[in-house]
């Protein structure tokens, strides 16, 4: 194959893409036009971020690029080779290098060093070249002592470094990024953000990131934004990001010193220049000013208060430990804490730092082997026992665990029958089963007709309301929910928070288990904190991060929100930069709050 | 507890065994084997057994744990002994009870045959399983087997399923576990029920495993195409199989030593 690959001559363009068209035929029999008439170009050692919601067409997008995909019009070029001429293929593919979105979906080899080796091998790169590469990519990301360890025993983080290892003994000129980073927790994705700007740096690569963090995309050159196959806007991030109504339109996320330029400007009825929302500087310039010229006679808007917690208690752990055979150090350890009726606790900490196998001991899928886990019986008004074998299916029926991927577990003909399998295990009667059933499917936001069909050929993120449906079906009164918004795009992320909060609003607890410190800081009323097994916090949000709380120490970061706000504080110092919400914090920024009102 | 599955019996440790070519080892594991049916008197098997605690003496692997690799076809062994001590009539009587008479011949035959298939099951162990990891024998196979690809035997497609396979038995296993724990959340029971409730209720477990599979498969494949995979055409090896001296030495000697039970019994018959 060697012979097949040309050298890359000193080109200027990376990709050059006109008016491309791509089709697809479903199982159904209908053609879906995933690219519609793309016209756009890629400059060598550019970074461009590609965002869209899912099913844009952005991962169909990056295949035309290393010719995974054939355009069914239009004309490519990669490297300034046109990508229709057959002769150019391997030197085209040869130098595209793609990371997918799930970690173990990539991995070929049976050990590290092997998995590195894969791509070189197929180029027939020569001994000892191969090797030198090889160690060479797993120096670079940093695996070299794993070089012949099983991957499985890799982290997530490690997996996708991996990943980018195996890529760069392959030394791309382009490299594309599907969604890389959205199975990774906030530390391995930073991690993961730094090596490919080290590698952006030092080998003049040419990036294509396709992502829905918005905060991602403020790293690169330019973005593209997709919608339905279409290219809807191709700017430097601070011009796409002014198109504060389009950005909306498209159901992707605005930054959130812009969110908080949004709500204020539109509380005061202020129109605000695109210039503004340029970058966070230029919007914090523009929330002063707008505060400070706000007219005498604006409206006061009255927060809702948040009512006080319940003294109920539904759930409580005391004293938990719990370590795995063969290993000496504890998953958790002395883990306290109580979950009210209508509370939502969000638990935080980094991969590894025993959440799964702390959600695992709520409904008794493990035991304890010190302490205990209690639910509260309403009816008879009693505490059930985790330890007690007699009391674990009626636990089971009060706490609904929903782990992560949930839409992985789906198993039966019907959406209606895998719903119903957990009423139905849990000795519900048929008519309770069907009323359940009724009442859980519109919390999830599904409507009837899905009812009928398989689950296997519904999207992922319907797949996913499914499963959520299938344990609201057992009116749990605690869910435990871990990371439920994980891969969806910004708007099915949002639904799902909307749909935990009317969860709480009908009397549910909730705990939750999420990487989003925004999110989570929102919409918790208490948040537990792990850190390698050990309960280092828990209370209010607001007490995370005050300043007698080290939360440093614990490795968070601040919500990006309370970020932007400190900054204001200097210019209005009864600002509460602990309202979490974009929209309270704008009123907390115009109008104080009731303790310090602003004079 | 679903965690511990392991595919074969791989003993990690540094010995002249691990260290052999896998070929070489498939080669020595033919010949062993070819003795080991050779061997049909008390001699022949004393010595053979004698060559193989040699090999295990070789290969560094406790002795106990060598005997272990029998435990799961004692139950044949027992088979095969009861089954040939009362079938076989010739020779004198020892022993009857009604219809079942134990005869001198057939005692020997029966010792001879449970012993012998329990050669060849330390044989297998010390050569193959024990001292070499899936993914080597599997390498070994490709070798071994390019000959085949005259005959347009896809050897190296076949040698890259087996090595994804290996590499995806962690995964699937870890899956199974995390599917399991959460249809135990919606109150499935793997663990209650007779047979065929057990059985039913796996369902709920193997549906979203072979759906989960088949997409990792597709997944995959395009990520092998992403990164040049075109089967076996041209494709290099970071570790290629090379016969080192040491290896001619051992498969030599090894061999010797193989025959050494049919040599020793050559020369009793004689005497």
């Amino acid at each position: 194959m060697a012979d097949e690959i040309k050298e890359l001559g000193n080109f200027k363009e990376a990709v050059q893409a006109e008016d491309l068209i791509f089709s697809y035929s479903t199982n159904t029999g209908s053609d879906v036009l995933a690219v519609d008439h793309v016209s756009f170009s890629i400059a060598r050692g550019e970074y461009i971020a590609v965002l869209g919601r899912n099913g844009s067409g952005k991962s169909t997008l990056a295949k035309l690029i290393n010719l995974l995909e054939y355009p069914d019009d239009g004309k490519i070029k990669v490297f300034e080779l046109d990508a229709a001429d057959e002769e150019n293929f391997w030197t085209i593919r040869s130098h595209c290098g793609m990371v997918f979105q799930n970690p173990d979906n990539q991995i070929v080899g049976t050990t590290v060093e092997e998995d590195v080796a894969f791509g070189p091998e197929n180029l027939s790169v020569p001994l000892p070249e191969l090797a030198q590469r090889v160690s060479k990519a797993l120096g670079y990301v940093g695996l070299l002592e794993k070089a012949d360890k099983q991957p499985s025993s890799l982290s997530g983080g490690q997996k996708q470094k991996l990943a980018i290892a195996g890529v760069l003994a392959m030394q791309p000129e382009i490299l594309i990024l599907d969604e890389s980073t959205s199975m990774l927790d906030p530390k391995a994705r930073d991690e993961f953000l730094q090596l490919v700007s080290r590698m952006r740096e030092d080998k003049k690569i040419s990036v294509i990131h396709i992502t829905h963090d918005m905060h991602e995309a403020f790293l690169a050159d330019r973005v593209i934004v997709l919608e339905r196959g279409q290219v809807r806007l191709c700017d430097t991030p601070s011009e796409v990001f002014s198109q504060v109504e389009t950005i909306r339109r498209l159901g992707l996320e605005l930054p959130k010193w812009a969110e908080l330029l949004w709500e204020v400007a539109t509380i005061c009825n202020v129109k605000v220049d695109k210039s503004a929302f340029t970058s966070e500087e230029k919007a914090i310039e523009e929330i002063c000013s707008i505060v400070k010229n706000k007219k005498a006679d604006l409206e006061k808007i009255d927060l809702p208060k948040k009512p006080p917690l319940s003294d109920k208690v539904v759930l409580r752990v005391s004293g938990l430990s719990h370590s795995y055979e063969k290993k000496e150090t504890k998953a958790i350890s002395d883990i306290h804490f109580d979950v009210r009726k209508g509370e939502i606790l969000a638990v935080i900490g980094h991969s590894g730092s025993g959440k799964t196998t702390l959600i695992s001991h709520l409904n008794g899928i493990l035991r304890p082997l010190e302490g205990q886990v209690e639910v509260l019986d309403e009816e008879s008004g009693e505490y059930l026992s985790t330890a007690k074998n007699a009391e674990i299916k009626k636990i089971r029926r009060h706490v609904g665990l929903l782990f992560q991927y949930p839409e992985h577990q789906l198993f039966e003909e019907t959406v209606e029958k895998d719903i119903m399998f957990g009423p139905k295990k849990m000795g519900f009667s048929e008519e309770r089963c069907k009323q359940l059933l009724q009442e859980s499917i519109p919390l999830v936001g599904l409507s009837e007709d899905v009812l009928g069909r398989s689950p296997f050929e519904l999207s992922g993120g319907q797949k996913r309301r499914v499963a959520f449906a299938g344990i609201l079906a057992m009116d749990p009164d605690v869910l435990v929910l871990d990371e439920p918004a994980a891969g969806l795009d910004p708007v099915g992320q949002n639904e799902i928070f909307g749909y935990i909060q009317t969860l709480k609003e009908k009397g549910k607890s909730i705990i939750l288990v999420s990487h989003d410190m925004d999110k989570a800081a929102k919409i918790a009323d208490r948040i537990l904190v792990l850190m390698k097994g050990e309960q280092v916090f828990f209370g209010t949000p607001r007490e995370l991060f005050s300043e007698k709380t080290d939360f440093l120490r614990m490795r968070l970061d601040r919500p990006l929100l309370m970020n932007t706000m400190l900054k204001l504080k200097k210019e209005f110092p009864y600002a509460d930069e602990f309202e979490f919400d974009c929209h309270r914090a704008a009123v907390s920024l115009l109008f104080g709050n009731e303790e310090v009102s602003p004079s | 507890m679903i965690k511990d599955v392991s595919i074969g019996r791989y003993y990690q440790a540094d010995s002249v065994l691990h260290r052999l070519d896998p070929r070489v080892k498939v080669f020595l594991f033919i010949v062993y084997m070819v003795t080991v049916f050779l061997a049909d008197t008390a001699i022949a098997m004393a010595t053979s057994f004698a060559v193989i605690l040699y090999l295990t003496f070789l290969s560094r692997i406790p002795v106990l744990e060598v005997l272990k690799s029998v435990r799961p076809i004692v139950f044949i062994m027992i088979f095969i002994f009861i089954l040939n001590l009362f079938t076989n009539r010739a020779g004198q009587t020892l022993w009857s009870w009604g219809f079942l008479v134990i005869t001198d011949d057939g005692l020997k035959r029966a010792v001879l045959l449970a012993f012998r298939l329990f050669l060849l099951i330390l044989v297998t162990g010390l050569l193959l399983s024990l001292t070499t990891t899936p993914l080597k024998l599997a390498d070994a196979l490709e070798s071994l087997g390019s000959p085949l690809k005259v005959i347009h035997v896809p050897v190296n497609e076949m040698a890259m399923t087996i090595s994804i396979a290996l590499r995806f038995i962690p995964t699937l296993v870890e899956e199974t576990d995390k599917i399991m724990k959460a249809q135990s959340s919606r109150g499935a029971e793997y663990d209650t029920g007779n047979i065929f409730q057990r059985a039913k209720g796996y369902v709920t477990v193997l549906v979203p495993l072979f759906v989960s599979a088949f997409k990792r498969a597709e997944e995959l494949a395009t990520a092998m195409d992403a990164r040049c995979y075109r089967g076996g055409v041209g494709k290099t090896k970071l570790h290629p199989l090379r016969m080192k001296g040491s290896d001619w030495l051992w498969m030599v000697l090894l061999t010797a030593t193989a025959f050494l039970p049919v040599l020793v019994d050559l020369l009793w018959k004689i005497k």
